[in-house]
């Protein structure tokens, strides 16, 4: 990793803001340069293959159950790569089928999310005045609710499935988003650049969409994936908790079962470690790209200084 | 501070708390499929019982005067009536919220402690070895959910070794003095108190971190260097005063995040706690107790930014105005 | 023996996979009781020569070669606790933008009082308290703003509470490194007023980094025009820059171009002249003169060789081949 790039991010001394380096056209073949990106990436592609080809090749029949005791909670063996649960179900399968549902929760939680940040974050920065103020209002407010109790409250009120475990994570997660794309229109909009346009008579719309919407852009993407590793961590918690949608097997519903099922006290690790793992490395993969393109656009950001 | 800051500042507070209150009315008794009325219509209580909850949620009466008295009723400490336990919810808070400070408040602790001080060794040898391990690890433990942390603990310290109890506040049975009690509610702290740690100092090194450095490039940190002050002196005198800023700032942040922890935590070593309340009045549909756990999650996020916000002012002379 | 000696120093940066050098083989001395300036457009390595005096580059910047001598003690190679020792008390440093050059969280003459006791640690409270007001006295900040936190001062009297720091210890050199960029123009002439006057009454030596000749011309005796990372002329002031009857007697067509650009005011009025076009790439190897693709004079010469260093009188050089054939 090249400190010198992150020194020059920050400058000290006008001698070294003129070497800079330029940005470079092609955000992923930034990410790809940096280590912490990269090793993102390469997770990330690991665990879309697992995920979406992963079931196709090895299929799960979540009807099919051990037939005899002795096939109840095996550790790992060449019959059963990841052993056994407690209903003497093949743990490998489970896992490779449960990513979708957190992969796809996930998705939709964070488009959600996106969307109504992102919204209103744009709406709020550009119109100020008193929009902004009742806007920024309601996005404090929400900022201060906890956010996983309040999950909780409203699955537990509204429903367990996959549609509402979505909406309800979706609409907990955009505050952030809000509150980071209007600080970032805000500044844009004393722009001479906008101000000019304004001036010309341009509509609003228009402007959002031709001169500020292409700038705040690099932020909702870095956001983006830090959302979405939220997302999921949230609709594993949920599952665990019961709370996620009891005919899909996700692996916070995996993880749920072994707990209840007493198979801990057994000592089946296996059953624990295998969606667990899935969990983390796809949140890890998430994050390490968003840390990522959060350190490349940032100093592009900063450098407007 | 100004007097008129603490007064502007209070009201705030006191509309916030408003609106929550409000807020959770809305959530648990007027949304359609509200549990209160559903429950009240259903064949779940006896004649007695369901009187009872008429009058005391004041079921007959329309919507606006059903809030009033609700308010009235959290003014008075009544947060309702338990479905599952049969008693004011109040008794049936009991102890949890001081299990669940005991809990929250030892992590909080030590999650601070550690944090700041990874994060400082992280920062003072940026772009180092250190400083990618200390991220990497961070980034890592960070991604890993609560409840899932605490399922490897209880592997490794209660399924394969015994060396620590793996559920509860105290182990049941034990006869033992008071300093015996108490060694055996702080045994059985470890494990979940750690788990809660592990993921949070995580974070918290991570903010501090990245807080530092950004300080690190200061002006004044140049000036500090050319006045021949020793590192130690740079680093705890002057990045560190000037990163405790927007670090008292994260903590009011982290606080909600750790009370989501708290639940998956307490759930996973049924640790008596507010956390452990809440989960099980999910699994029961007891609504009035998770309306309240709720409300007092809430509460306890808003009076923590309420603190942090006058800590801030204390401490940066920037924002102190007349 | 000169108070402090620069011979042949070059200062490289590392930039990402590249290696940038910023200061190339450039030499001067400081006399004591002199004060020096640099000058030159941003870029040209002036900071990067001041900072490695007290050794304050960043992290990716080494001196790759020559000496850096002040009062005798070899600086460069010096390890970083006898480097602590020699900062502030012998060389103190006053940097540009004082926006932020001073701790915000603290109070100005505990800043000051720091700098004190951090080199003296037996010094007396009384005695140390003392001295502050008397240095905040010396630059024209009254003791009852002793107390005052950094943003609650204008620019100028932060960039004045900056100065009255440095002298704390008594150091007998002063680095000033843009110190009046970013102040309006009375504030401007206040500093350069103050540092004229502390000159003599501190009896200091005084390196001031600028882009702006007028105020080296008010402060300094000698003056060093840097380019590209190179140093192109150096001469008395009165002599590159001429004054009140005297025409400038500047060689190198790039001080002449900076003089053009800074329009004189009591003098004729003469139009600003910029000067086109932008400093080479350091990270590329340079064949030639580096000014040679924005020099007026250019000749083909000046594509293919380095030019020479000319001695045009006594203390005045230029490196350049213009210069070399109006000498033969």
């Amino acid at each position: 990793m090249n400190d010198a790039d992150d020194v020059l991010g920050q400058v000290t001394s006008p001698v070294l803001a003129e070497f800079a380096p330029k940005p470079r056209s092609g955000v992923l073949r930034s990410i790809w340069k940096d280590p912490t990106g990269r090793s993102g990436l390469i997770m990330l592609v690991f665990v879309l293959f697992v995920i979406l080809i992963g079931p196709v090749i090895f299929p799960f029949d979540s009807q099919s159950f051990g037939s005899s005791a002795a096939s109840i909670l095996q550790p790992p063996s060449r019959a059963h790569w990841m052993g056994t649960t407690e209903l003497g179900q093949d743990v490998f399968r489970q896992f490779l089928v449960g990513g979708r549902i957190s992969l796809y929760v996930g998705l939709s939680a964070t488009l959600i999310a996106m969307v109504l940040g992102a919204g209103l974050g744009l709406v709020s920065g550009y119109y100020a005045g008193w929009r902004d103020t009742v806007l920024m209002r309601i996005t404090d407010f929400f900022l201060v609710l906890p956010t996983l109790p309040l999950i909780i409250v409203l699955a537990a009120l509204f429903g367990q499935s996959i549609l509402v475990t979505s909406l309800v994570i979706g609409m907990t997660s955009w505050p952030q988003t809000a509150r980071i794309i209007r600080s970032q229109v805000l500044s844009l909009r004393e722009r001479p650049l906008v101000q000019r346009v304004r001036s010309l008579g341009a509509g609003d719309l228009r402007i959002m969409r031709k001169h500020i919407l292409p700038k705040v852009a690099p932020l909702i993407l870095a956001n983006l994936a830090l959302v979405l590793s939220g997302a999921v961590l949230a609709q594993a918690a949920l599952a665990f908790l019961g709370l996620g949608d009891p005919v899909q097997v996700s692996w916070g519903t995996t993880l749920h079962n072994a707990f209840n099922s007493g198979a801990m006290s057994q000592g089946a690790w296996w059953y624990v470690m295998t969606p667990g793992a899935g969990i983390v490395v796809m949140v890890l993969a998430f994050s390490l790209v968003g840390h990522s393109l959060d350190r490349i656009l940032n100093p592009l950001l900063r450098g407007d200084r | 501070m100004s007097l008129r800051y603490l007064a502007k500042k209070l009201a705030t507070l006191a509309v916030t708390l408003y609106v929550t209150v409000s807020f959770n009315f809305l959530l648990f008794h007027v949304l359609p499929g509200s549990p209160v009325q559903l429950l009240a219509r259903s064949g779940h209580f006896d004649a007695a019982a369901r009187a009872q909850l008429v009058k005391l949620f004041g079921l007959n009466h329309p919507l606006i005067i059903q809030y009033f008295i609700y308010l009235k009723n959290m003014l008075h400490g009544d947060l309702g009536f338990s479905y599952v336990y049969r008693q004011p919810v109040t008794s049936v808070l009991g102890g949890a919220i001081g299990n669940t400070l005991l809990l929250v408040g030892t992590a909080t602790l030590v999650t601070i402690i550690v944090g700041v001080w990874l994060g400082v060794m992280a920062a003072s040898r940026a772009h180092s070895l250190t400083d990618a391990t200390i991220t990497i690890t961070s980034l890592g433990l960070w991604s890993m959910p609560d409840f899932f942390t605490g399922m490897i603990l209880i592997f490794i310290c209660g399924v394969w070794t015994h060396v620590l109890p793996i559920s509860g506040l105290v182990t049941p049975g034990l006869v033992t003095g008071t300093w015996g009690h108490y060694a055996d509610i702080g045994r059985h702290l470890v494990l979940p108190a750690l788990t809660l740690t592990l993921v949070n100092a995580a974070e918290f090194s991570l903010i501090s971190r990245n807080t530092l450095v950004d300080v690190m490039v200061e002006d004044y940190m140049l000036t500090a260097r050319a006045k021949g002050l020793s590192r130690r002196v740079i680093v705890w005198r002057h990045a560190l005063r000037n990163a405790t800023l927007p670090i008292v700032t994260a903590t009011a942040l982290y606080v909600g995040m750790i009370l989501g922890g708290a639940i998956q935590v307490e759930a996973v070593f049924s640790w008596p706690g507010m956390g452990l309340l809440i989960y099980n009045a999910v699994v029961q549909r007891d609504y009035p107790v998770l309306e309240a756990g709720f409300l007092i999650f809430a509460v306890a996020v808003i009076a923590t930014n309420f603190i942090s916000d006058l800590l801030y002012q204390v401490l940066d002379p920037r924002v102190r105005r007349t | 023996m000169s108070l402090l000696e620069i011979d042949d120093l070059s200062v490289d940066y590392r930039i990402g996979s590249q290696m940038l050098r910023a200061v190339d083989h450039v030499s001067l001395r400081v006399e004591r009781g002199e004060a020096v300036g640099i000058v030159g457009e941003s870029g040209c390595g002036k900071t990067s020569l001041g900072l490695s005096i007290p050794f304050l580059l960043p992290t990716n910047a080494a001196i790759s070669s020559g000496t850096v001598t002040l009062a005798g003690h070899e600086l460069v190679g010096m390890s970083e606790r006898e480097l602590n020792r020699l900062r502030w008390t012998s060389v103190a440093f006053v940097f540009q933008g004082a926006m932020n050059a001073l701790n915000p969280v603290q109070r100005v003459d505990r800043q000051i009082l720091e700098a004190i006791t951090a080199h003296d640690p037996r010094v007396e409270r009384d005695v140390a308290n003392a001295r502050v007001l008397e240095l905040l006295d010396l630059v024209g900040i009254a003791p009852a703003r002793s107390k005052s936190y950094p943003h609650e001062f204008s620019g100028g009297m932060r960039q004045r509470a900056m100065i009255a720091m440095a002298l704390a210890c008594r150091p007998s050199l002063l680095i000033a490194d843009e110190p009046t960029t970013a102040l309006d123009v009375i504030s401007q002439a206040q500093i350069l007023a103050l540092l004229s006057t502390l000159r003599r009454s501190e009896d200091l030596s005084v390196l001031m980094i600028s882009h702006d000749l007028a105020a080296i011309k008010r402060v300094c005796d000698r003056i060093v025009v840097m380019y590209a990372g190179i140093m192109v002329e150096m001469g008395t002031t009165e002599e590159v820059l001429g004054r009140h009857g005297r025409p400038a007697a500047a060689a190198h067509p790039y001080t002449l171009a900076l003089i053009e650009a800074h329009p004189d005011l009591h003098g004729e009025r003469l139009l600003a002249q910029g000067l086109p076009g932008h400093p080479p790439d350091l990270s590329k190897p340079i064949v030639g003169c580096r000014f040679a693709d924005r020099c007026p004079s250019v000749m083909p010469i000046c594509r293919t060789e380095a030019p020479p260093t000319v001695t045009l009188s006594a203390g005045h050089v230029a490196v350049c081949h213009l210069a070399a054939k109006g000498a033969r």
